[in-house]
């Protein structure tokens, strides 16, 4: 196996955009038929070189080869004559195709043959059976689950004679369960003869999968390949974060993002320091939304000081609880009591007058306005607050969220910018710094490290912390328990709507697990 | 009932030809507000090029030249200029319509119609009620076809509508969004061309001032009715047609009793009414396609 050749080199690979050096020399040899990780936060330019390696970037300089032979850089049709594919973080599939068509469109070869549809389903239908997807062909792209969705771009990418199968963060948009099972998928792909480079940016999880392990930071090669077996969690993470940057942290936040190696709910409070509860839902019911099902039944009380974790697989009412906290969804049963006062059929406005934050779930639809400018977004706090034809301050405004943002540590330029530029974790930042302020008493966090790196994770995580020492409570929901056993005081199960299960540190993954999938699966 | 069919056909054709171009189009993610443009500069080029040189096939084939010049134009400014598609388009419908006006001033010193000397072969009499369904009518059902054809089973198709729905996704696979536009604009362009040469050369072989009279924009919106598919947009704009048939017809047998500014605005109130319920079928607005592009 030693004789052959490497599935990939590349050699002082660049890439920049504009000032912006996104990869700075790297240079890098990747043996066949393992899977190697490549890692780093977010930034540390682990897309760019998934991006250049897949001939995706026109303006990249350095070589690149596989198996020996040079690659004509910039140039997708070259790459995947190579036999490189590349599935996308956020998937590349247009979502009004069906699969059968999202499977044909990328052959390459003839295009303006004619087909069949009847003999495009059937030979599709051929191929997702023996990579095991559970699709059908003539099923919509936009009708899938995303982790139907992302096999079904896994499979496209082994449509053709895929011998380097490369893939951008596949874990950030699945649940739990469904990483296991794409791991399984990967290593029988490597075991059939497909060589894969995996971006990951979960420790645990490069230590779960990864043959070798390379680690990116702001755009050099600082480490690798290195087999997975030298390395530990620690190391990995130093590696990824920069010893001097790891040093500053707090003790428990290194913990906390090493992960794996400390025993589960450390950060837990004692449940004796808990006061009176701030929120409390007795009985609460609602109808059945597009977002989720109905709600049945929930009593739960989050109380000062206390952070209360919600766990549940997605769509089990995490977003109607979140919205009937928020008065956005009408209650049919039951009652709201924030800090004593009943606020069951107050309007959101007051909800916020007293006390209550939201960090919404989608960041950058329901978090942020991505088209106006920061401070825009930021002063949206307030204006629920006054009646819509008060004047507003801009200048004032302007100042107070600089302010804000610097307290904050949000990453900017001017107040002027608009939100899209901003990376996931300083948008988070200016969300957090918007919602978490002096009169805030109750926070709900939905989901709110989702697709962050680990530095963002450790800032939302601290903010976390001291907020409940400040006396708040907080709601965390979450899909990653990790995250919730690692910080939850008490942690409750969503599931169909109503509360399957209530536990308290330390937490047994396997007890929680089972309440999330519920009694019928069982 | 069969001078109905003929009328609504002799009516449609141009426009489903300029539809069947702005289809295209938005497949590629091209939102073509200037196929107004194109039909008048393919009706007057039409007309024109075939008086000046004395045969139809010359001026049919000036239509097309034209029409696929201020297309490729189109991409160039959205394209290569960056500009906004919308306005850009809508940019490229003035330049027609002024346009037009202008080089029938320069050539003939007035703004008169102009008539040539012949129009696109018909059937002929011998066909009967038939017979004034000419060539162009008589292809339109196989460039429909052979556009389903193309769009909707060939590999091409789909490229084509992944570059319009998911720029970046087509650019994974190796295909280039911005060659696939010009392609899609292109071709559009000899339909465009084609449909107004119909319009002006097909019936009264006349080319007057603004005489597409919002036919252009007919078309988009029959694009946007049918969901870019080739069946659909090509239903819609007979659906459109035989409304402003039917509005004639009401004229005629309520003459002076109904207003006839009221009658004459039937055709633009069905396409509201069919772009309305279109998007209630689908669930809700079009998808801007500019929002899944790439930068």
């Amino acid at each position: 196996m030693s004789a052959d050749p490497p599935a990939l080199a590349c050699s002082g690979l660049t890439i920049r955009f504009g000032d912006f050096v996104a990869l700075q020399d790297v240079t890098l040899t990747l043996g066949r038929y393992r899977i190697h990780a490549v890692c780093g936060q977010n930034g540390a330019g682990k897309t760019s070189f998934a991006r250049a390696c897949a001939g995706l970037i026109g303006s990249a300089t350095g070589t690149v080869e596989i198996a020996s032979r040079p690659l004509r850089i910039g140039h997708v049709a070259a790459a995947r004559e190579a036999g490189v594919e590349l599935v996308h973080q956020s998937f590349a599939l247009p979502p009004s195709f069906t699969v059968a068509e999202a499977m044909e469109f990328g052959l390459s070869g003839s295009t303006g043959a004619i087909f069949f549809r009847r003999t495009l389903n059937r030979r599709w239908a051929k191929h997702l059976k023996a990579l095991g997807v559970e699709a059908k062909p003539k099923d919509r792209i936009r009708d899938l689950p995303v982790e139907t969705q992302q096999a079904v771009e896994i499979a496209r990418a082994l449509a053709g004679d895929a011998r380097l199968l490369i893939l951008d963060e596949p874990t950030a948009v699945l649940a739990p369960g469904a990483v296991d099972a794409l791991f399984a998928r990967l290593r029988r792909l490597r075991d059939s003869g497909v060589t894969i480079i995996i971006i990951l940016h979960k420790v645990r999880e490069v230590l779960a999968i990864a043959d070798t392990v390379t680690v990116l930071r702001g755009g050099r090669l600082v480490d690798g390949p290195t087999e997975a077996t030298e390395v530990t969690a620690e190391s990995l993470a130093r590696s990824i974060i920069g010893a001097a940057a790891i040093a500053a942290e707090a003790p428990e936040d290194q913990a906390a993002l090493v992960g794996a190696s400390i025993p589960r709910g450390t950060h837990a409070q004692p449940a004796a320091a808990v006061t009176a509860p701030l929120l409390s839902i007795a009985g609460a019911a609602t109808a059945k939304t597009g977002d989720g099902p109905a709600l049945r039944q929930i009593d739960l009380s989050v109380g000062a000081g206390e952070i209360l974790g919600i766990a549940g697989v997605e769509g089990n009412g995490q977003q109607p609880l979140v919205q009937a906290i928020a008065g956005l969804i009408p209650l049919t049963a039951g009652r709201l009591t924030l800090d004593g006062t009943d606020i069951t059929a107050m309007p959101l406005a007051e909800r916020r007058r007293r006390g209550l934050r939201i960090i919404p779930f989608e960041r950058n639809t329901e978090g942020l306005s991505l088209s106006s400018a920061l401070w825009e977004n930021w002063a949206a706090r307030g204006l629920l607050g006054h009646s819509a034809l008060s004047l507003i301050n801009p200048a004032k405004l302007r100042a107070e969220a600089r302010a804000a943002f610097t307290t904050w540590d949000v990453r900017f330029e001017t107040v002027n910018q608009p939100a899209r530029s901003l990376s996931g974790g300083n948008a988070q930042k200016v969300i957090l710094s918007r919602e978490i302020d002096e009169a805030a008493r109750l926070i709900i966090l939905a989901q709110p490290t989702r697709g962050l790196d680990i530095g963002a994770t450790a800032f939302v995580w601290h903010a976390m912390r001291e907020a409940r020492k400040r006396g708040l409570g907080l709601i965390l929901i979450s899909s990653d328990l990790d995250e919730l056993f690692d910080i939850s005081d008490r942690v409750i199960v969503l599931q169909g709507g109503s509360i399957a299960g209530d536990f308290t540190a330390p937490y047994d993954l396997h007890a929680v697990g089972t309440a999330m999938v519920g009694s019928a699966a069982a | 009932m069969i001078s109905l069919v003929v009328a609504v056909l002799r009516e449609a054709t141009p426009m489903i030809y300029v539809a069947m171009a702005g289809m295209l189009a938005q497949r590629a993610g091209v939102w073509n507000l200037g196929l107004e443009g194109l039909m008048i500069t393919g009706a007057c080029a039409g007309v024109v090029i075939t008086e000046r040189v004395g045969s139809v096939l010359a001026g049919v084939a000036g239509a097309v030249l034209f029409s696929v010049l201020l297309s490729v134009l189109l991409w160039v400014v959205i394209e290569k200029l960056r500009a906004n598609p919308i306005i850009a388009g809508l940019g490229l419908t003035g330049l027609g319509l002024s346009g037009t006006d202008l080089a029938i001033q320069a050539i003939y010193g007035s703004e008169a119609a102009v008539t040539a000397p012949a129009g696109i072969p018909t059937l002929g009499p011998a066909y009967g009620i038939l017979g004034v369904l000419d060539v162009l009518v008589l292809l339109m059902p196989f460039t429909v076809l052979a556009l389903w054809v193309l769009l909707r089973r060939t590999r091409f198709g789909l490229r084509l509508a992944a570059c319009g729905e998911h720029p970046f996704a087509a650019r994974s696979v190796g295909a280039d969004p911005g060659r696939m536009r010009l392609l899609a604009l292109v071709l559009g362009g000899v339909l465009a061309g084609l449909g107004g040469a119909d319009l002006s050369l097909g019936g009264l072989q006349i080319f007057s001032i603004n005489m597409t009279a919002g036919r252009g924009f007919m078309a988009f919106a029959a694009v946007i009715f049918g969901a870019a598919h080739p069946l659909g947009t090509t239903l819609a704009v007979l659906f459109f047609s035989l409304v402003e048939y039917l509005g004639i017809k009401a004229q005629l047998v309520f003459g002076e009793n109904a207003p006839r500014d009221f009658i004459l605005m039937l055709p633009y109130l069905a396409t509201v009414l069919g772009i309305w319920i279109s998007a209630r079928l689908r669930g809700g607005a079009v998808v801007n396609s500019a929002e899944l592009r790439d930068s």
